[in-house]
């Protein structure tokens, strides 16, 4: 256990000291929401009722698709997986400490978001603070299962970069976070219901928590937890 | 003394190629062996069956005791600085970590810097010290020397040699002949997924059959020959310098080199 949890520790202390996290995790997301938050709220004030979501779904999705897979393709796409396994260090290891340490940090990100919306954009607090976190946790884990998968299945940093873009594009212009879904064509908003952005923003909505919009979440999860699986075992067997 | 590592028949293709053709190999605990062959002869996959880093078609592969390894292309999390990956490799292998160890491989001198910052030899010898953090019995060294310089080389033969005395069974993987000759007990030599030999560089100098060849320098001048017999050509030629009062200035008797008998050993399996 002392060697997992150093692990988790070390995993959080590199990600600090890489730059690329900080700004897929901390800089743009927050940029993000300073600049577009300010607009929103400026020429649609109803907007503020769901700000933190929306910022909260753009930050999520930075951080688990354009953040987190690079760090597994450089550990999963190299030799570091060869030399893990070669010193009693299972390869599941670093794909676990990863996810963990990005989930503190994306957390960390949402949780200044929604600090700061009220005081800076006078956005609306949810009203069930234990049912919201509850909910952003099952986004950031469905969210980051998604981007593990990313960063275990594609093998070099300039494609993954162009897939990333892929997932997290549709993600933010189709989930109703930059303008509601109904103004949309069907076929683009059947597109959105494929991305789990849209329905963690409608579970982190009030009275947004229930099983209408958890059950795709934990299929996504069920999903991504099983090609994770098989993806380490053919990296085991390689 | 029971063998540290013992392979019976081991067999494998990737596809239709075949690498290995049912490689026996036996490697007694406490020695340094080495296994030498041309590029693409199999030795990588050999190492890498007994590793336990690649699955094999067939065959058999006994390990006894723990292993260490150190592979030839080895890397790590850019950001990781030297003593945290020594500190995550024990933890996983519940060893203590061995200071006196870092302090021989200079891992202390290198502990504030990022790996990423790391020079070819620091990246060496943070990766020999990963391969030993976890207290190995038997410990795997593929190119250990390559892009060190001659000091960092010779550092880490004592430290090779350290581990032998400790009665560590290493193995190792080399191009650089004066390095193998210098350390190794054994050496197999590896052709086309097979053993053509097994022994010590000596038996290997007997097999390829090279006469011993005597460059004698005198007060009249040098003089070069070959003989079979080494210890009665010298006797002889000693005498007779003596009885003609001709003076000795020096001696040299040479075998050919290790790289020669390899050469002439994979030459011959060729045909």
């Amino acid at each position: 256990m002392s060697g997992f949890l150093y692990g988790v520790a070390l995993q959080w202390k590199l990600d600090i000291r890489s730059k690329s996290l900080l700004v897929t995790c901390y800089i743009v997301p927050l940029i993000f929401f300073l600049l577009v938050g300010g607009i929103f709220t400026s020429v649609m004030p109803e907007m503020r009722s769901t700000l933190i979501q929306s910022m909260i779904v753009m930050g999520v999705s930075m951080g688990a698709f354009i953040g987190l897979p690079p760090s597994l393709v450089e550990t999963y796409g190299s030799n570091i997986k060869k030399v893990y396994q070669a010193n009693g260090v299972p390869l599941y290891l670093g794909l676990i400490t990863m996810f963990l340490s990005a989930f503190v940090h994306l957390m960390l990100t949402c949780i200044i978001i929604l600090l700061l919306a009220p005081i800076l954009f006078e956005a609306a607090l949810p009203v069930h603070f234990p049912e919201f976190f509850l909910a952003l946790a099952i986004y950031i884990i469905v969210s980051l299962s998604i981007g593990s998968i990313l960063g275990l299945i594609v093998k070099n940093q300039a494609k993954l970069t162009m897939i990333a873009q892929l997932v997290f594009l549709p993600s933010i212009m189709l989930s109703g976070i930059m303008f509601p879904t109904h103004m949309l064509p069907d076929f683009l908003k059947t597109i959105g219901h494929l991305f789990p952005a849209s329905w963690g923003y409608r579970l982190m909505l009030d009275h947004g928590f229930q099983l209408e919009n958890i059950w795709y979440l934990i299929l996504v999860f069920c999903v991504a937890v099983i090609v994770c699986g098989v993806l380490l075992k053919k990296q085991k067997s390689k | 003394m029971k063998n540290a590592i013992q392979v019976y028949g081991l067999e494998k293709s990737y596809g239709s190629h075949i690498v290995l053709q049912g490689l026996d190999l036996q490697i007694e605990t406490g020695e340094i062996f080495t296994l030498l062959g041309v590029n693409g002869a199999g030795k990588t996959t050999t190492l890498e069956c007994i590793e336990g880093l690649r699955k094999y078609d067939s065959g058999t592969v006994i390990v006894n005791g723990k292993m260490g390894i150190q592979l030839q292309s080895s890397s790590l999390p850019s950001y990781i600085k030297p003593m945290e990956a020594v500190k995550l490799f024990a933890k996983w292998n519940k060893a203590k970590i061995d200071f006196s160890m870092l302090d021989t491989l200079g891992i202390k001198e290198i502990e504030r810097k990022q790996y990423v910052q790391l020079s070819t030899g620091q990246k060496r010898r943070l990766h020999l010290a990963l391969a030993l953090s976890g207290n190995p019995d038997i410990i795997f060294l593929d190119e250990p020397t390559a892009g060190l310089d001659v000091e960092g080389r010779l550092s880490l033969h004592d430290q090779i040699r350290k581990l032998k005395s400790q009665g560590k069974t290493i193995v190792l993987a080399s191009h650089d002949m004066a390095e193998v000759e210098a350390l190794s007990d054994r050496i197999a030599i590896l052709n086309d997924g097979n053993i053509v030999f097994c022994g010590t560089a000596l038996e290997l100098t007997e097999k390829v059959g090279k006469k011993y060849i005597v460059h004698i320098k005198t007060q009249q001048g040098n003089n070069t020959f070959e003989t079979d017999n080494i210890g009665d050509t010298l006797l002889s030629l000693l005498g007779e310098l003596k009885h003609k009062g001709i003076g000795v200035l020096d001696i040299k008797v040479d075998r050919g080199t290790l790289e020669q008998h390899f050469i002439e050993i994979a030459r011959r399996a060729e045909e």
